[in-house]
């Protein structure tokens, strides 16, 4: 049992050094593709519901993805400074992953505490189970039996 | 029981829950406002260029010092093919306005050719901008057509209507704005 | 009423009419006869549901029989028909809106109500049957009177047209229109069945395990289905959308899929009422919400309030599917409430470490999954009508969100399977997952060497190789005890299902996070090159016929194969639509879309290259999917109730 045991924690310690080795890799440098992908990806089509421009085919998607892909290959903005770009212009409902202030931060904040709150109620009951001891006779209990065997002899 | 109270009470949060949710369905009131919200609204118009289906240049930073309105359209789109009368009447009263409104239309998502057989089939006689690969529509932030937008002669945008124009709207607004601006 | 719609119009009104009156005269009789448990009446209920879907195929007939002939005096043909259109398009365009697609639910539904009066037919002296069929009959009768009046596919149209548009071209340019929604159909409105048998159980009050094991193929059916279904939507999403990828996040796949996640813990959940009896709240509240889903997804996708809160106003059907809702999970949770101390489970979970208890985890982060997917979807409308304001949630959120539970739920599956019932001890644990946790670690250093990185998909990678080596050995070891029904029954089969959704999750993390693109600007006959392979344009061609114009690209990839990307123009709808080129491989689809403005005989074409890896893995995870259900539907080995309940760790032969 005790060499299973040394063999299970070499297999977890070489699985955490292969994870933080591949972790830390990476595909290579973003191209510019990639960054225009990235940005319209985060970027709602106007005229969609909730699609993104990435993944859109409408003509306001193609135009905004054309702004995207010009100022990428200009070079002078920052991936941040794109998207406020296109928001200064479109409004806040252009922006695919809700800011995390006000309201809009409830869609992060509620899945986390329904979480949260289930694993909670989960581990309770496990505790509450565990505590669950089969009870064993008390000396009373006994006496009774004892006394009802008695009888029907 | 409990489980029965507690399923009482589950089942009252639901339903008030639902209850409430029809509510605000129902009471939310369609959006009165035709004149429609941008971040742009006070803003410098933002600095586009391009040229017109007959070749010619247009610079909007040129225009400062007319009130200019620019008109988003397409020749396919249906509530653009009906206010087109409108533009034209508006365009014949301000050609005798001493202050006139330049008025000029940008073209969405569609085609030279379509859109000068539409114009020389309904009439209108102003520029129609070439918007290729809708870099214009971005920078104004315009994803349906039509809008039509408003710009003073300092070249701050005023006013933006997104939808069809009902008769005499453009003709108000803009009066409205004229006679309310100081250079 | 019927007045001047043409001959099909007032046919087809009238066999919806007949219809409704079926489904009526069906449930009252059911309700009737179950509740003075008369058999003179319950007799009566196969006549109605012969009835109801007599009249529901006469009204589809009726529909199809206007669209084969272009009737254009009823305002639905005007409004997907057309005399371009190809005959077998135009036969799926009845299904293309909302009209066509209600009555394409009443004929699902009623032919779903026909089958199971007919299963049941010959054990009508047992209630729930009655019960069940009449709750079936309340929910058919919903959607014929839908049909009727706020859906009205048979309403007429304005005079004098002479010809139509035609169904949406992304509609009519691949075969898959034809099968993706009468299949997704059969399942989403297959889980009205257990939905019904269930409504029966908290009424009669026999909430026990008999009704469950009874309508297990019913569920495994529905579910299937409507898995296969989800699939083939993401396909089709592939190969024409254009975008190169599998799902979007969009409130219609969202709307499909809800019900497939609540359904998916349901199944599962089963397991444990039927071996322990436990449980029993959360299968009943899970087959309610699947079916729930089923009518909510439809109300968020049919009334347009998810474009905009006003929508709902505009059109009375989205009044209807919500009242509909609402009415589902009042009488539901009422029926709970009443039935309450019934369903307290004789039992306990004795141990976190007891299969009983990963399934118990694995309901709580699927109602977790659920509600993310709900939530993001209603977000942007509850904000709308509370603050007036558009915002939007998209694939980021629910990407990010679906991460972790996707990769917990996969731990569960390395567990699940080699846990016993009751409870374990760790070394028992450990010893079953030695060999599988060894797969993990050979998954994770081939794609290490692979070219695999970030901690998502190795982790992802890892898991999936712990849970294919927990699901190999599961299906290893019953073949070695029985056979090849070792292959057959509930849990091998399910082995098998999981196998495939090991490989869909492994496609899909490496799909997700190593795909690359470029756009390339083509010249004629000289060559380009991306990511290892060479583009060469050859030509730009024009392709016209009746209904669309058409301008492909001809491009040589890798000197060997030529791919046609292009893009459609649908004359009489004035809309292009982008056709991809996709070529698949085992390890990499080489996915090619044509980027306008382009111009025939031009001999430059700008081309987007999309390459990802593994995509055919997801069509395969499907096909290994479907197979396991199938396998899972067959009856495995009849237990004695002397055996043991979970497999002896060293084969002792007694």
């Amino acid at each position: 049992m005790k060499t299973r045991k040394s063999i299970w924690l070499a297999m977890f310690l070489l699985v955490a050094v292969l994870l933080v080795f591949g972790a830390s890799r990476t595909g290579g440098p973003k191209t510019q593709q990639d960054r225009i992908d990235s940005i319209t990806s985060v970027l709602a089509c106007p005229t969609c519901s909730g699609e993104s421009v990435f993944v859109s085919r409408a003509a306001a998607a193609e135009s905004i993805r054309a702004e995207v892909a010009r100022q990428v290959a200009a070079g002078l903005r920052s991936d941040e400074q794109i998207m406020s770009y296109i928001e200064q212009r479109f409004g806040g409902q252009v922006l695919l992953v809700p800011r995390a202030t006000g309201v809009d931060s409830l869609v992060w904040a509620l899945p986390v505490a329904a979480l949260v709150f289930s694993m909670f109620l989960l581990v309770s009951a496990f505790v509450k189970w565990r505590g669950n001891k089969p009870t064993s006779p008390t000396s009373q209990d006994e006496q009774i039996v004892a006394r009802a065997l008695n009888e029907r002899i | 029981m409990k489980s029965k109270n507690l399923v009482k009470i589950i089942s009252t949060i639901v339903g008030i829950v639902i209850a409430l949710f029809f509510v605000v369905l129902v009471v939310a009131d369609p959006d009165q406002d035709i004149v429609a919200k941008s971040p742009l609204l006070g803003q410098p118009a933002p600095a586009i260029a391009s040229e017109t289906i007959d070749g010619e240049q247009f610079v909007l930073e040129r225009r400062k010092g007319s009130w200019v309105v620019l008109n988003f359209f397409n020749s396919t789109c249906v509530p653009c093919i009906n206010e087109h009368s409108l533009l034209v009447d508006f365009a014949k009263t301000e050609a005798i306005n001493q202050n006139a409104a330049e008025i000029y239309t940008i073209i969405n998502d569609d085609s030279s050719d379509a859109v000068r057989e539409f114009f020389v089939k309904n009439g209108g006689d102003w520029p129609k901008v070439k918007d290729d690969n809708g870099a214009i529509a971005v920078a104004f932030g315009v994803a349906r057509v039509p809008e039509t937008w408003i710009i003073d002669p300092n070249g701050m945008v005023r006013l933006r209507i997104t939808g069809e124009l009902s008769p005499g709207l453009l003709s108000e607004q803009v009066n409205l704005l004229r006679d309310g601006f100081t250079s | 009423m019927f007045a001047s719609a043409g001959i099909s119009g007032t046919i087809g009104r009238a066999f919806l009419l007949v219809g409704f009156i079926g489904a009526v005269f069906g449930a009252f009789a059911a309700f009737t006869g179950a509740r003075r448990n008369e058999q003179q009446i319950i007799r009566l209920i196969p006549r109605f549901s012969v009835l109801s879907f007599a009249a529901a195929v006469g009204a589809f007939a009726a529909m199809e029989y206007a669209m084969i002939t272009r009737d254009f005096s009823l305002a639905y043909v005007q409004k997907v028909g057309s005399w371009s259109t190809p005959a077998l398009y135009n036969f799926a365009a009845v299904w293309s809106a909302l009209e066509g697609s209600i009555l394409m639910w009443v004929l699902v539904l009623a032919g779903y109500t026909l089958a199971v009066s007919f299963w049941v037919r010959k054990r009508m002296q047992d209630l729930i049957a009655s019960w069940a069929l009449g709750v079936m009959f309340v929910v058919s009768a919903f959607f014929f009177l839908v049909s009727f009046f706020p859906a009205n596919p048979f309403a007429v149209g304005a005079p004098g047209v002479l010809d139509g548009p035609g169904p949406n071209p992304l509609l009519q340019n691949h075969i898959l229109v034809m099968f993706h929604p009468p299949i997704l159909y059969l399942g989403y409105v297959g889980v009205t069945v257990p939905f019904a048998f269930a409504i029966a159980a908290l009424i009669t009050g026999r909430v026990g395990e008999g009704w469950l094991v009874a309508t297990r193929r019913w569920s495994l059916f529905a579910w299937g289905f409507l898995t296969f279904g989800i699939a083939l939507g993401s396909w089709w999403s592939y190969e024409v959308l254009g975008w190169s990828g599998v799902w979007a996040w969009d409130p219609v796949e969202n709307a499909s899929l809800l019900p497939w996640i609540t359904g998916t813990a349901y199944i599962h959940s089963v397991l444990v009422q039927e071996r322990r009896g436990m449980l029993r709240v959360w299968n009943i509240s899970l087959l309610i919400a699947t079916f729930s889903l089923t009518i909510l997804g439809t109300f968020l996708t049919r009334s347009g309030v998810l474009n905009s809160v006003h929508a709902f106003s505009e059109s009375s059907i989205g009044s209807w599917f919500l009242a509909m809702f609402a009415v589902v999970l009042v009488v539901s949770i009422g029926l709970i409430g009443w039935r309450g101390d019934k369903l307290r489970s004789p039992g306990v979970i004795d141990s976190p470490l007891s299969r009983e208890a990963a399934f118990l985890a694995n309901n709580v982060l699927f109602a977790v999954f659920a509600f993310v997917v709900l939530l993001g979807t209603v977000f942007p409308l509850i904000v709308e009508a509370l603050q007036n304001r558009q915002i939007a949630v998209g694939a980021p959120f629910f990407d990010k969100l679906s991460m972790p539970i996707g990769l917990a739920l996969l731990t569960l599956m390395a567990i699940a399977p080699v846990l016993p019932w009751r409870k374990t001890t760790t070394e028992t644990l450990r010893e079953r997952l030695f060999w599988p946790a060894w797969c993990g670690v050979a998954a994770l250093i081939a794609s290490l060497l692979l070219g695999a990185y970030g901690l998502a998909p190795l982790l992802t990678f890892t898991l999936g190789g712990i849970s294919a080596g927990a699901a190999l050995r599961q299906v290893a070891l019953a073949t070695r005890r029985q056979g090849w029904r070792g292959m057959v029954g509930r849990a091998n089969g399910g082995m098998i299902v999981h196998l495939g959704v090991i490989l869909i999750a492994v496609a899909l993390g490496a799909s997700n996070s190593y795909s690359k693109s470029q756009e390339l600007s083509l010249v004629a006959n000289v060559e380009a090159n991306f990511s290892g392979h060479t583009f060469e344009l050859q030509d730009v061609v024009e392709v016209r016929d009746d209904r669309s114009i058409s301008v492909k690209a001809l491009v040589l990839v890798d000197g060997k194969k030529v791919y046609a990307p292009a893009i459609t123009k649908y004359t009489r709808i004035g809309m292009n639509v982008g056709t991809p080129s996709v070529r698949t491989s085992l390890t990499t689809d080489i996915y090619l879309t044509l980027e306008p403005p382009v111009r025939q005989d031009a001999n430059e074409a700008r081309i987007k290259v999309f390459i990802k890896p593994m995509i055919v893995w997801l069509w395969i995870g499907t096909a290994l999917m479907a197979v396991g259900t199938v396998l899972a539907a067959f009856p495995g080995r009849r237990r004695k109730s002397t055996d043991a309940t979970s497999a002896p760790i060293e084969a002792v032969q007694s």
